[in-house]
């Protein structure tokens, strides 16, 4: 009699282990071969209004045609094909893809999600949301703003640099991220912006340089939820040295009769705010920057100190020139908090901010500045003697 | 269903024990000469290679004795000089009636071996001439003298084919038990090596040697093993194989709960761990027991070695265990259900490779697995002269020409290959991982990482509930056992492992004394002096 209770128990207990097996989530098994793997997005809107989404998938087979597998001889087939499809959501232009492309689009593989610069221009919150839900959508997608040309057009360039032009778009973004002319996006940075009201959104710029080349450079900067207008790659290093996020960049300053080149190899930079009787009264940033000396045509020997404290002077001036253009566009033609003042406010002034809250776009772009840059010259480079200006 | 198994198991079970009886009741042995040989004739009716010698002898050559042997398995050489030779030079100058006095005197002074038992029932001494001794009867006599005159031929003793080691020891064990006795007493001269004989298989009669050194083995182990060995009830043994089965703890399991060996090194290292062999005649297979899952990843290699390499080749081990039980599994899960872990660039590679393959992966990699182990069991199976076209036929035809027809992909090919590799490096696994690859590759098709997860959590818990001769078979680790852990995944060097593992609870646990290392040694030297 015991035993078979206890078997019985048994049996129960394996049954229950089992049950919390199909709690567990998707339950899709679906080989690679089934998905569309989705290379880049675009996001446009069109005329009438509604929303044309573009998305570019990789052909693996024509990628890496050494398996032979089916063995399609004749015609090479291309690598990437574009498709795009118009719809009121996002969500519907995306399934309703589904009616031109032969498999499921998987979409957590795409390197790059483009938006145009009209849609930018009427808000992103609204298409953001389906981003945010999806789980099939990879948060660490660069998001780049096209100006100048749509993204489906900026998709269907055919680059001789990478088979797969997302990749290639990709790449640029992170060269010219190291270079300090672009600030490198992930979509959940993007997410985090929007919610702030101390920070506004930043996104990459992307533009058609040529019909198989695009040229990534610049910023596009966002005032609550809509573009309010581009920084040129000068003021985007002079927002990336304030906002600490400088990788390395070179920074051309001239000299006596002509022009030096410093690299940046470490960069520190900070903002704040200095607050009296309770309201914001000054913007602080402070940059400490160290560089080597990468080109010194003009200048002759670099063995004395007081020409290095010259450069260093020179070097911190032309820096600072760099982060007050990018500040001054921000105040007076954007009036938008791209630097995250109001993020510095918050946390150290909470009681000013929230009086301060709700028309901070207004305080901010009338508040003073007070940019302080110090650089410091580390190597001077393999030459003591330069060719033809030796002593 | 058992129910009805068990119940014919009894039956069967109750048959053989008549057989038993009547095999054993040959009654005693006959006091005349001539019913001794009507018996002999009766019980060995068509065999042929029975030898029976009759010399007369005794006052008038009256009394008759039989030297009885099977021809073949006695040493001729050693049967003439030691009993056929003394008999017919010394017996006629015994002028003697009384048959026991003959007795005597074969018993004490002419017959030369060393190994002369007095047996009185029949049977036994039918026994004694199965298994390659002389039996003289003596007419008159109840009784009967076996003289071991066994032939030790055999093969020679050579490098084990399955277990090749780079250091140590090239001897191997052989088929001739006594040899094999030979070979381990060589190794451990001390008397604590206790070797006991017995015999198993009711119709084989195969002698099965205990072996253990006493004092390090664990009594209630080596009381267990005989106990367990006493309860094997069979016709034949023809192998350790077969005893091996007879005497794990879990009869079902996939994972081996008894060790064998065929390296004499090796098994004289594990009985001075305080491990009980069982030797048994006719294989060069030598059981150990208790029998650890830490020990599949051991070789003898390792302890011959540095501790640094030891540790690493060990680390190497365990990771190709684990790559050949979950490779192809973690393979399919992949392109099957986590695609978001894959990186962009690898996608197309896999993708691509996928193209074009008419099989979902699972079935591709059931397809690959299966062709592979065909392969490796044809290869043990066949005339070894066969053996190259196999593997033109499995390298050319099972790898490129599938890959080439788009049966398989490519990547799969080299899952597979990988996955073959090391299932090869940890050989007493091999059959368990051989199946429970399949378990794995289904559980990661059906539910991807969370199905391997579940299966592995299942064959960690099965591993956690078997035991062998009462040690847990994932000891050192569980039951964590700090003290045993320097011989298992990581090493320590030989001359800091003082102590016997102790979940084997032996008495002695001391191995070395402190300081035997060289440096030590020289430093006390160097403070004597001082």
């Amino acid at each position: 009699m015991t035993v078979k209770k206890d078997k019985g128990r048994k049996a129960l207990l394996i049954l229950l282990l089992i049950f919390p097996l199909l709690l567990a989530g998707c339950w899709n098994n679906r080989p690679l071969t089934e998905i569309n793997i989705v290379a880049g997005m675009g996001l446009e809107r069109t005329e009438d209004g509604k929303i044309l989404v573009t998305v570019q998938v990789a052909e693996p087979g024509a990628i890496q045609p050494a398996s032979a597998g089916g063995g399609s001889g004749g015609e090479k087939s291309k690598p990437v094909f574009v498709a795009s499809n118009e719809g009121e959501t996002v969500f519907e232009a995306l399934r309703g893809m589904l009616a031109v492309v032969d498999k499921k689009l998987f979409l957590s593989t795409a390197q790059v999600l483009i938006i145009g610069e009209k849609l930018a221009q009427e808000g992103i919150g609204e298409i953001l949301d389906f981003f945010e839900r999806d789980y099939e959508v990879s948060y660490l997608v660069d998001v780049i703003v096209a100006k100048d040309a749509t993204p489906d057009e900026l998709l269907r360039i055919e680059s001789d640099m990478d088979t797969i032009p997302a990749v290639y778009i990709k790449g640029t973004v992170e060269n010219t991220a190291a270079r300090g002319t672009v600030k490198k996006t992930l979509l959940i940075d993007l997410f985090k912006d929007m919610d702030c009201k101390g920070r506004q959104p930043t996104a990459g710029q992307i533009t058609k340089s040529s019909d198989k080349e695009v040229r990534t450079e610049g910023l596009a900067v966002f005032r609550d939820g809509k573009l309010a207008g581009w920084l040129n790659p000068y003021e985007t290093r002079g927002f990336l040295f304030a906002n600490n996020e400088l990788k390395g960049g070179i920074v051309n300053v001239p000299v006596d009769n002509g022009k030096a080149a410093f690299e940046i190899i470490r960069s520190k930079g900070s903002v704040s705010v200095e607050v009296e009787d309770g309201k914001p009264s000054m913007l602080i940033i402070r940059v400490n920057a160290e560089a080597n000396v990468g080109e010194y045509g003009s200048g002759g020997r670099l063995d004395s100190l007081e020409t290095l404290y010259m450069l260093e002077e020179k070097l911190g001036e032309e820096i600072g020139k760099e982060i007050e253009m990018a500040l001054e566009k921000c105040q007076k033609e954007f009036a938008s908090d791209i630097f995250g003042f109001g993020i510095y406010l918050h946390k150290y002034y909470p009681k000013c901010w929230k009086e301060v809250e709700n028309d901070w776009h207004n305080i901010f772009s009338k508040l003073p500045a007070d940019i302080r840059v110090d650089a410091k010259i580390m190597r001077v480079g393999l030459v003591i003697n330069p060719v033809g200006k030796g002593e | 269903m058992f129910g009805r198994i068990r119940e014919r198991y009894r039956e069967a079970k109750h048959k053989f024990a008549n057989v038993r009886v009547d095999a054993s009741s040959y009654g005693p042995i006959p006091g005349k000469i001539k019913a001794v040989q009507a018996r002999l004739d009766e019980i060995f009716s068509q065999c042929n290679d029975l030898v029976i010698k009759e010399i007369s002898c005794g006052k008038d050559g009256r009394i008759k004795i039989l030297v009885v042997h099977i021809e073949g398995i006695v040493d001729r050489r050693l049967l003439n000089q030691d009993v056929i030779h003394p008999i017919l030079d010394y017996l006629p100058s015994v002028q003697s009636e009384d048959s026991s006095s003959i007795y005597q005197q074969l018993s004490k002074c002419i017959v030369i071996s060393s190994d002369i038992k007095e047996v009185h029932e029949m049977w036994q001494a039918v026994n004694f001439i199965v298994s390659g001794d002389a039996v003289i009867f003596i007419d008159g006599e109840d009784r009967a003298l076996v003289v071991g005159v066994k032939s030790p031929e055999g093969r020679q003793v050579e490098e084990p084919d399955t277990e090749t080691s780079i250091r140590g020891s090239r001897e191997g064990f052989v088929e001739n038990l006594p040899t094999n006795m030979v070979l381990i007493r060589k190794r451990i001269k001390n008397p604590d090596l206790k070797m006991e004989i017995m015999q198993l298989g009711e119709r084989t009669k195969t002698d099965i040697c205990i072996c253990y050194i006493k004092g390090l083995a664990n009594e209630e182990i080596v009381r267990e093993v005989k106990e367990r060995l006493g309860k094997i009830n069979t016709d034949a043994i023809l192998d350790t194989g077969i005893i091996e089965q007879y005497i794990a703890d879990n009869r079902l399991t996939l994972f081996p709960l008894v060790g064998n060996s065929e390296k004499c090194d090796k098994l004289a290292g594990k009985l001075l761990e305080g491990r009980v062999a069982i030797i048994c005649d006719g294989t060069p297979y030598v059981l150990t027991v208790p029998y650890l899952f830490i020990e599949s990843i051991q070789a003898t290699d390792d302890y011959f070695d540095h501790a640094f390499f030891a540790s690493f080749m060990r680390l190497l081990r365990l990771l190709a265990l684990l790559t050949s039980n979950l490779l192809p599994a973690l393979y399919v899960a992949l392109v099957v259900f986590h695609h978001t872990v894959i990186p962009f660039k690898l996608m197309i590679t896999l993708a691509a490779s996928q193209q074009g393959i008419p099989f979902p992966p699972f079935i591709e990699a059931l397809l690959m697995i299966i062709a592979f182990e065909l392969l490796r069991e044809a290869g043990v199976r066949m005339p070894r002269p066969i053996g190259q076209a196999l593997s033109i036929v499995g390298a050319i035809v099972l790898g490129e020409a599938s890959v080439a027809a788009g049966i398989a992909s490519n990547l799969m090919v080299i899952i597979v290959a990988i996955t073959a590799v090391c299932s090869f490096v940890v050989p007493p696994l091999i059959r368990a991982t051989m199946l429970i690859r399949f378990v794995f590759l289904a559980a990661a098709n059906f539910l991807g990482f969370l199905g391997i997860m579940v299966a592995v959590v299942a064959v960690f818990t099965h591993l956690c509930t078997l035991r062998s001769f009462g040690i847990p078979y994932l000891a050192p680790f569980s039951p964590l056992t700090a003290h045993d852990l320097k011989d298992s995944l990581i090493m320590v060097p030989i001359w800091a492992m003082i102590t016997r593992p102790k979940i084997l609870r032996q008495q002695e646990n001391v191995r070395g004394v402190k300081g035997s290392k060289r440096q030590e040694v020289d430093k006390g030297r160097d403070s004597q002096k001082g």
